[in-house]
Parts: C-alpha cells; structure tokens; sequence
C-alpha cells in the first residue's frame, strides 16, 4: 500500500511531459539530467579518474577516501529525512557530530564505552526533540533554529571540555574498529551502508517514511489528512540527529581522537551530497541511496582535484558550482515543464 | 458615501488606548524593545562600562548592524542570503590586494554588486530558491577567497590609511560608526519613504498579488539582493581596514549575528513584515549583550550559548508561531474534551 502510493508522484511529471508538446525534446533532456544525471556523471566520473588520474584507483587511495565519505556520509544519510521533509536542512550537525565524538572518547576514557555511547544517544534524542518541537510544534524557520542550537550546543560542548583534544586509547575497541579493514573498504564503509539501507527501508517501506515525504509535498494536505505533522517534523529531526550520533562516533574511531572542532563544514557538505544526489530542496521527493551516490560523487571529485593538485579553495569553488547546477537543472526541467 | 464618513468618523472617534493598541499591533519591533531593555537594566547594574566604553560597543553595533540591515532588504521579500559571509571575505582580499586603497575600495564595492546581481539571477531567472543559490554562492565565493589570498591574510600596502580609518572623524565618532548610521538611515527611508523601497514589502507580503497590482517583482528582486551584496562588500571592506590585513576565514560570525539581528528585530523570515528600525534595535541588543559580557569577563563559549538562547527563544516567539501554537493547543483541548466516537 505505502510502496504504492510513493510511485505516484514521480509519475505526474511524466504525463505532463506526454502535453509539452514543441518542447519535448529539450524537457526530456533536462529532466532526464535532473531525475537520472547523477548516476551516469558519478560512472563517468569514477571511470575518468580510474584511467587519468595517477593514484586514484590505488588501494589506499580507495580506503582514504571511504575513510573520509563514511562519517558525512551517514550525517547525509540522516538529514535527507529533514530536507525531504521540507524543512531546508540541520546545520545543528555540527555540534551534534561533535558532541557525540567527544563524548564516545572522554567517557571511554574516565568510564567505559557504553556509557558515553548512551550518553551520546540521549544527546542526540534531546537536539530531535528540541529541533523537531521548535519547526514542528512552534512552525518556525528550520535553518534559523538548527543555527541557534548550534550556537548552544557547540558553546556547551566548548565550555565543558575546554576545546582539548581527546585521545583514545590506542589499542582499545574504538581505535580497532577504526583500523579494521575488509579488502580496501574500512569498517566505516560498512556502516554507512548499513545505514543507507535501513534509512532507505525507513523512508520508502513505512509509514514513517511515507508521511515524512506526504509532509514534504504538501504540509497542509498531510495535517487535514489527521495526521500528527509535529511529531513527523520531531521524527524527521530524530532521525538526522542518530545519523549524526553515529557519524560521530565512526569520525571519533577513524582518528582515535575527538575535538569540539572536528566536525566544521560538515552542515554545507551534507547537504551538498544530498542536493547533487538529486533529493528536491523544496522537500516531498528524493532518497537515500541518491544521497549515498552524493557522497561518493562529491567525495570522489574531492579526491581527484586533491590528487591533481588543486587546494581547498578550488574544491570550495567546485562544491559551489556543483550545488547551483544540479539545482539550476531541476529547476529549469520544471520550468520547461510547466510552460 | 455615507458608509465612508461614518467609518472615518468611528476611526476619529477612537480613544487614545484604542490607537496606542492599534500602533502597537502594527509594529513588529516588540520582541527587540523587551531585549533590549532587559539588557540595558542588566548593564546598567552589572556592566556599567558598555555605557562609559561606548566607543566599543558603537564600534561593535556598526558591525553586526550594517551586514544586518542590509539581509533585511532581502528577508523583506521573504529570501534569504547567506552568501554575506562568502562577500565579506571576497570583498576583503581583493581590496587588500589592490596597492591603491581608493580603487581597492572601488572595485569591493563593485563585486559586492555584481555577486548580488548573480545571486538575484539564480533565484529570479533561473527560479531556485534563494537558499540554496546563496549557499552555493557560499561555498563558491569562500573558495575563490582563498584562491586569491593564496589561503593566507593579505596585509594592506597601505596601513596609513586604515590606522587613520580608526580615528574618529567626526566628534567622537569614527568613521566605521558613521557609515552605519548613514546606511541605517538610507535603508530607513529607502524602505518607508520611497517607492521602490515600499514595493519590497508588496513583493515579500503576497508575490503573486503584488505582479498584479504591476509591481516589477524581478526587478526588485535584483535591487534587493544587489543591496545585501553592496552593504556585505561593504562590511568587509570596513573589517579590512580595521585589521589592515584581510582574512580568507572572515565572515562566518557576521553570517549569525546579522540573522540574528533581524530576526530578534521581527523581521518575519517568510516576507513583508518588520522594519529596519527593529534590525537596529535587535543589533544594538545583541552588541550591548556581547560587549557587556565580554567585559564582564565571561567566556566566549558561554556568550554564544547565551546568543543562541536569545536566537532560538526570538524565532519560536514570532507571531506566527505564537498563533500555531496556541492553534494547536485549542485543537488538542477541544479533542480531548469532545467524546470520542470510537469508543
């Protein structure tokens, strides 16, 4: 039933496009770019560094690069339930990624793992609550409130730890996990995509996942309908909010260490990954698995300019480019459409 | 006619509580009165130097102030520019690398224009919203701020010029100051006496109705965006000086503080409500806040969660919340009280 009813909307534009008429050829084009682009300009992309770029299809460079995609990776993999839902994005990541590393090694290291993970989980639950009651209950701008609890949390998290770095204990669990590989593909990898298909049964086999994305669409549609919208939108931010956890404690493990700071950028990166996988911004339409073809397109192209010389202010300026394009095509594809 | 003179009579007829009711329900600066009352009696009795040293907390005001009153232009049309912070630092480095300061200044204030111009192009043209345009914007303009300085602060050839910008010019107000309160003053009355300005409160209020009523809704648009752009340049241009060197990083505080600024001002973030008088009154707020507690010898991370706390409780207080809130709760009570008809 649920699986059903998610079809539909991707086949709307479809018969729109049946009408367009003079302007078929170049609608089919455009929208052909923005819906299926990714996939083919990920392959493209990964074929061309494999062939021309020296060091690229290394096996080391393989497992940096995993290294490097896995934690934002997952935070991606948890905000597209909050960009499909309409509501812009969570730049409280940041802190929450943060906090979450932190407090998996200054709490392994005074008392035990487990501890600091569940503390780390009330954390997050409490930055979904609070997130989620402030856009959902209060309707109040998404980007505004993520910025203010950012301020809180990353303050907090400053202040109590004095911005020191921790470090693990180098032969501890957290430090081997962050080690193990299997082949090229470190552990990391496997819980990104471990997370990538639970989250993707979450948004497109449950009833969860459907209202979060009937919310998306219409909101008011959704509310009429009896469903209970705030408790979606708390859902919605839960769920970035234990991607971000768990982003967390994956970045903590990769480097054994854990500062306030380590997790800066990580807001914009994500939703870049998730905005060229081709999720909507304006909310209702998108997936998991193309916010993973995200990462790894964004993430290679980072690779392949480091490795050909090209320094952070280029791949800022490349990250840029990219986001306005995949959106400028979108857009474009349903301006043609509507005309 | 009839109908109207007695509906202007009973306007006449009003009292004097009536009208001061009426004004206040009008204004939108509410919120940014009580903050900023409440932090005045806070310094008055705790930190008394904010009002000795006012010299540091105009300073301070000038700067969360002019990148602030300019966003307000575009939040008015119910947009958003997050591209300030990336300007700020472009803005910068460029006039830091021109040896004279006058062309430097110049081409700045150019840029400024035309990125706003581009900014309003992705939105207006090519129709994507202006969050993401800013934000890619961001991303691009920060990486071409480090391309140019070479990922290091460029120091200005000529320091004379900003040690003297540092001096005060007129009275006992430096140069920085003055050019907040002139641009205060122009979005002022850009926005409440002049055509143009006005028609960005149609365009934020109902879009569609203001294309309508003939309202060129792209052309302001343009103007709107190409503001915030010129006053960001600007804004950058300013902490150039102030440090005679300019810094690829700069820019990522004004981001917050200006937002924060408007929207404790009562800028209503979804357009067409609020006033660059309550962007002055929520910058003052805010500045008087951050000097006061940096003198009072509190931390800085303790100062961001308390400006964090002020951002968070000024966005769930809008009106508009206030209204959905109090929406769902009689909707919640009335469930509750009515029988249920399942069982």
């Amino acid at each position: 039933m649920t699986a059903e009813l998610t079809v539909e909307p991707g086949e709307t534009p479809e018969s729109a496009d049946q009408e367009a008429g003079v302007e078929q050829q170049e609608f089919n084009v455009l929208v052909w770019m923005s819906e299926q682009g990714v996939f083919v300009f990920t392959a493209l992309l990964l074929v061309f560094a494999g062939i021309f770029i020296d060091g690229f299809a290394s096996v080391d460079n393989i497992t940096d690069v995993f290294n490097r995609a896995a934690p934002i990776g997952i935070v991606a993999v948890g905000m597209t339930f909050v960009v499909i839902s309409a509501n812009y994005l969570d730049l409280s990541v940041v802190a929450q990624v943060a906090t979450s590393a932190v407090l998996l090694l200054a709490v392994s290291n005074s008392n035990n793992m487990l501890l600091g993970m569940a503390l780390g989980l009330l954390v997050a639950i409490a930055y979904g609550i609070v997130n989620g009651v402030a856009v959902g209950v209060f309707r109040a701008n998404a980007v505004i409130v993520t910025l203010s609890t950012t301020f809180i949390g990353l303050g907090l998290l400053r202040w109590r730890s004095g911005g020191s770095i921790y470090f693990g204990d180098p032969d501890g669990v957290i430090a081997t996990f962050g080690k193990t590989k299997i082949g090229p593909f470190p552990l990391a990898m496997l819980v990104l995509i471990v997370v990538t298909v639970a989250m993707h049964f979450v948004l497109t086999r449950t009833t969860f996942g459907f209202l979060v994305k009937s919310f998306g669409s219409n909101r008011e549609a959704t509310r009429l309908a009896g469903v209970n919208t705030p408790l979606v939108v708390i859902g919605a931010f839960t769920v970035s909010a234990l991607g971000a956890l768990l982003g967390g404690w994956v970045l903590a493990a990769f480097s054994n260490t854990a500062v306030s700071s380590m997790s800066d950028g990580f807001d914009f990166e994500a939703l870049a990954a998730i905005i060229v996988g081709g999720t909507r911004v304006f909310g209702g339409k998108g997936s998991v698995l193309r916010t993973l073809l995200g990462v790894v397109f964004v993430s290679a192209l980072t690779n392949i300019m480091v490795l050909s010389g090209y320094g952070f202010g280029y791949q800022q300026m490349a990250i840029g480019a990219l986001i306005v394009l995949a959106v400028s095509v979108d857009a474009l594809a349903r301006k043609v459409g509507s005309s | 006619m009839t109908q109207t003179a007695t509906l202007d009579l009973g306007h006449e007829k009003t009292d004097l509580i009536g009208r001061v009711k009426t004004t206040f329900a009008r204004r939108t600066e509410g919120r940014a009165v009580v903050l900023l009352i409440a932090v005045l009696i806070w310094a008055f009795i705790w930190e008394s130097t904010v009002f000795t040293a006012y010299q540091v907390t105009l300073g301070r005001l000038a700067l969360i102030g002019l990148t602030a009153v300019g966003l307000t232009a575009v939040i008015l049309m119910g947009e958003l520019d997050l591209s300030i912070a990336s300007i700020l630092a472009v803005s910068g480095v460029v006039m830091a690398s021109f040896d004279n300061v006058v062309v430097g200044i110049l081409v700045a204030l150019a840029i400024g224009l035309v990125i706003g111009a581009v900014n309003a192009f992705f939105v207006v043209i090519v129709g994507i919203n202006s969050f993401i345009a800013t934000l890619g914007m961001l991303f691009f303009l920060r990486g071409l701020a480090f391309v140019i300085s070479d990922g290091k602060p460029v120091t200005m050839a000529n320091k004379d010029f900003a040690l003297d910008f540092g001096k005060p010019l007129l009275g006992e107000f430096t140069p920085r100051v003055l050019i907040f309160i002139l641009a205060f003053i122009t979005m002022q009355v850009f926005l409440t006496r002049v055509r143009v300005g006005r028609e960005f409160y149609a365009v934020g209020g109902n879009r569609e109705a203001a294309r309508d009523a003939g309202v060129p809704v792209r052309r302001r648009v343009f103007t709107g965006f190409m503001i915030s752009g010129f006053v960001a340049a600007g804004a950058g241009i300013i902490v150039t000086l102030q440090l005679t060197a300019a810094d690829p990083t700069a820019g990522g505080d004004a981001l917050l503080t200006s937002f924060a600024a408007a929207i404790v001002g009562g800028i209503l973030l979804t357009g067409g409500r609020g006033s660059v008088l309550g962007t002055l009154l929520g910058a003052a707020s805010l500045a008087i806040l951050q000097v006061g507690m940096t003198f009072n010898g509190i931390e800085s991370d303790v100062q961001n969660i308390i400006i964090g706390l002020v951002l968070f409780v000024a966005v769930i207080t809008d009106p508009n919340s206030i209204r959905a809130v109090v929406g769902s709760a009689r909707a919640f009570l009335r469930s509750r009280s009515a029988p249920d008809p399942a069982g």
